[in-house]
């Protein structure tokens, strides 16, 4: 027997949401033990951590199916069904671009990543990673927001936006410096093409991240 | 022992089991929403649901019922005692059959509308069309349009209010505590208004509007002020910062023990109006436009709805905890506050509103004022066709009762 009444209520989207942010947080830590690792040259659980991004990216992508399929048409939100997919998605997008680069630098092993370059892409990963960290307490205020509407609570969440913003350019600001450092001090061509996609890869980790800070502002918009 | 006798006793399963299904179908009505927003733990909402329950039905449930309620079918039909005693059998059944299939597909629909259509299939097999009273058939139809809509924009204003003058504001929790003499006033004044005007107490006391007004704006004053004092000595007294919501909260156990009993007031007539009728059938032989009900019959409907919650409210606990998690006390204060406030209203208008209309209404109108992390409107317009066959399914499947009993008896 099921309660009559109690069908009007389906379960809320925001919990699989912050399920999904802590997802793309182990996937982000992952990632940058991956980097370490990869770049101390005597590396052998490199293809551990490949397997592990792996995983989290599907147990992610099974979260977000979840939450895609359970909002049924003529659902009520706070916010916009189509605003939360989209925010959905670039939130998913993240994994993509974390899986895409420990891909890419396990097609080309050995050498890796050279010595001359090699505290450059820590950094460059370290920054990459900085906000999705951010973005993980973004989710759990604007949830807060979203239940108490108070003014103080969306200054607490546009804050954090306005933080991930600045780490993404902090993140722009070396990808750059990687990129010309990596043209002037490497000679091999394979080996340029392959820093530089790299380099590329890593920073779009944080374009995403600073895309869901964009669309999370557009969900709190009064 | 006469045949008369089996059909007493048949009645009283019957009856009690109508009286169970309406506490299983309607136990979420005054609870679900305090229990969702963590005013109440389940077996503290069922407990207290279920004494209330005996009691409004007990004491404040009426001792005088009218034989049909809500007045939809001529009292001529029921001139021959042996089709009346036939007639009350069937329609009772028919109810609690209507009642528990929507119970068992999980659609809150109104009890009240379910014994209105069993009394209507019956009063059709009976005296035919002619006795119908369609003006007040019409006033039922209204309701379902006009129940939902009052309580949904009520709703939707007060959590607005809510919204407005404490959660957005920079300190909510001394803004709520500083208006919080003028929630407890409002609730109190519409309490005790449809104290008056809709329980069959307050209609003994048969007190002027006027007058009922007066009284209810000095007892919702006094209570808002003493209210407010009493919350702010409470939350003071605690150590820990106490948040916006607990003091909703507060506000929240009240109205909804108001719902409980109220309901239990109320709804008791639905089960044990049709066997008030066959017992005073059975006794005296006759039965007029109204019966007198003992007081053991209203006790022992009473029982049977607070059975049908204890039984029902098990399974509350399980679906709660993955259903409703997302509604706190401000959201669940509006649709209590909603849902009172139309049932009060829309008896004075003299429409035959159910509750369980108006709560559905309630939890709409928070959900366009995006109070809700998720609310399926869609399943609303399946529930609002079940309210609409209530009255004709409950209608014919009493008419079928009707038939197959006419041939046994």
């Amino acid at each position: 027997m099921r309660i009559p009444f109690l069908s009007i209520f389906i379960a809320s989207p925001f919990e699989g949401l912050q399920e999904h942010a802590e997802k793309v947080k182990e996937c982000a830590w992952t990632f940058q033990q991956a980097i370490e690792c990869h770049i101390e040259k005597k590396c052998e659980s490199f293809t551990k951590f490949v397997k592990e991004i792996s995983m989290l990216e599907s147990e992610a992508d099974a979260i977000k199916r979840r939450i895609r399929g359970h909002l049924p048409k003529g659902t009520m939100l706070p916010v916009d069904k189509f605003q939360l997919f989209r925010y959905l998605r670039e939130q998913d997008s993240i994994l993509d671009a974390v899986e895409d680069a420990v891909d890419w630098i396990s097609y080309r092993p050995e050498p890796g990543i050279p010595a001359e370059v090699a505290e450059d892409f820590i950094l460059l990963a370290d920054q990459a990673v900085a906000p999705i960290e951010e973005l993980n307490i973004m989710v759990t205020e604007a949830r807060n927001y979203f239940t108490s509407f108070s003014k103080k609570q969306r200054m607490i969440v546009k804050e954090i936006i306005h933080n991930i913003r600045q780490m993404e350019h902090d993140a722009d600001t070396t990808e750059d410096m990687v990129k010309q450092k990596v043209f002037t001090s490497i000679t091999d061509p394979i080996m340029v093409f392959h820093l530089i996609r790299l380099s590329e890869t890593i920073g779009s980790i944080a374009d995403h991240a600073e895309n869901a800070g964009d669309m999370m502002r557009a969900m709190i918009a009064e | 022992m006469s045949p008369e006798y089996y059909v007493l006793i048949t009645g009283y399963i019957f009856g009690f089991y109508m009286a169970w299904n309406i506490g299983a179908n309607d136990v979420a009505n005054s609870m679900a929403s305090a229990v969702g927003a963590k005013a109440l733990t389940i077996r503290q909402a069922v407990f207290i649901a279920g004494i209330l329950n005996i009691v409004g039905a007990t004491f404040i449930g009426s001792h005088v019922t009218n034989t049909i309620r809500k007045g939809i079918v001529s009292t001529s039909i029921l001139t021959d005692p042996h089709l009346a005693l036939i007639g009350a059998l069937s329609a009772l059944l028919a109810a609690a059959l209507w009642v528990s299939f929507a119970t068992w597909k999980s659609l809150p629909v109104s009890t009240t509308h379910s014994i209105v259509g069993a009394m209507i299939g019956f009063g059709i097999m009976a005296g035919g069309f002619s006795v119908i009273n369609w003006g007040k058939l019409a006033a039922v139809v209204i309701s379902w349009v006009v129940s939902p809509l009052i309580s949904m924009i009520i709703s939707y204003i007060m959590f607005k209010c809510i919204v407005r003058f404490i959660l957005a504001r920079r300190d909510p929790y001394s803004r709520a505590i500083n208006l919080s003499k003028y929630f407890i006033g409002i609730t109190v004044f519409i309490i005790i208004l449809s104290f008056l005007f809709k329980t069959p107490l307050g209609k003994r006391l048969a007190m002027e509007t006027h007058e009922a007004l007066i009284l209810a704006v000095i007892i919702a004053t006094g209570l808002g002020l003493l209210g407010k004092l009493a919350i702010k000595k409470f939350f003071s007294s605690k150590k820990r910062k106490a948040d916006t919501e607990e003091i909703f909260k507060v506000i929240q156990i009240g109205t909804s023990c108001y719902v409980a009993l109220a309901q239990g007031a109320n709804d008791v007539a639905n089960a044990i109006g049709p066997l008030a009728v066959i017992y005073f059938l059975v006794k005296t032989g006759s039965v007029g436009a109204t019966v007198p009900v003992p007081i053991f019959l209203l006790l022992f409907g009473g029982v049977g709805i607070s059975l049908g919650i204890g039984m029902a409210g098990h399974r509350v606990m399980k679906t709660l905890g993955t259903k409703i998690t997302t509604l706190n006390n401000t959201r669940g204060f509006s649709v209590d506050f909603a849902a009172a406030t139309t049932v009060m209203i829309a008896s004075k208008l003299g429409l035959p509103v159910s509750t369980t209309h108006a709560a559905v209404g309630g939890v709409l109108g928070v959900g366009f004022a995006r109070g809700m992390e998720a609310v399926n409107f869609k399943i609303i317009f399946q529930i609002i066709v079940y309210w609409i066959l209530t009255v004709p399914a409950a209608a014919f499947t009493s008419m079928i009762i009707f038939l197959i009993l006419k041939h046994v008896i």
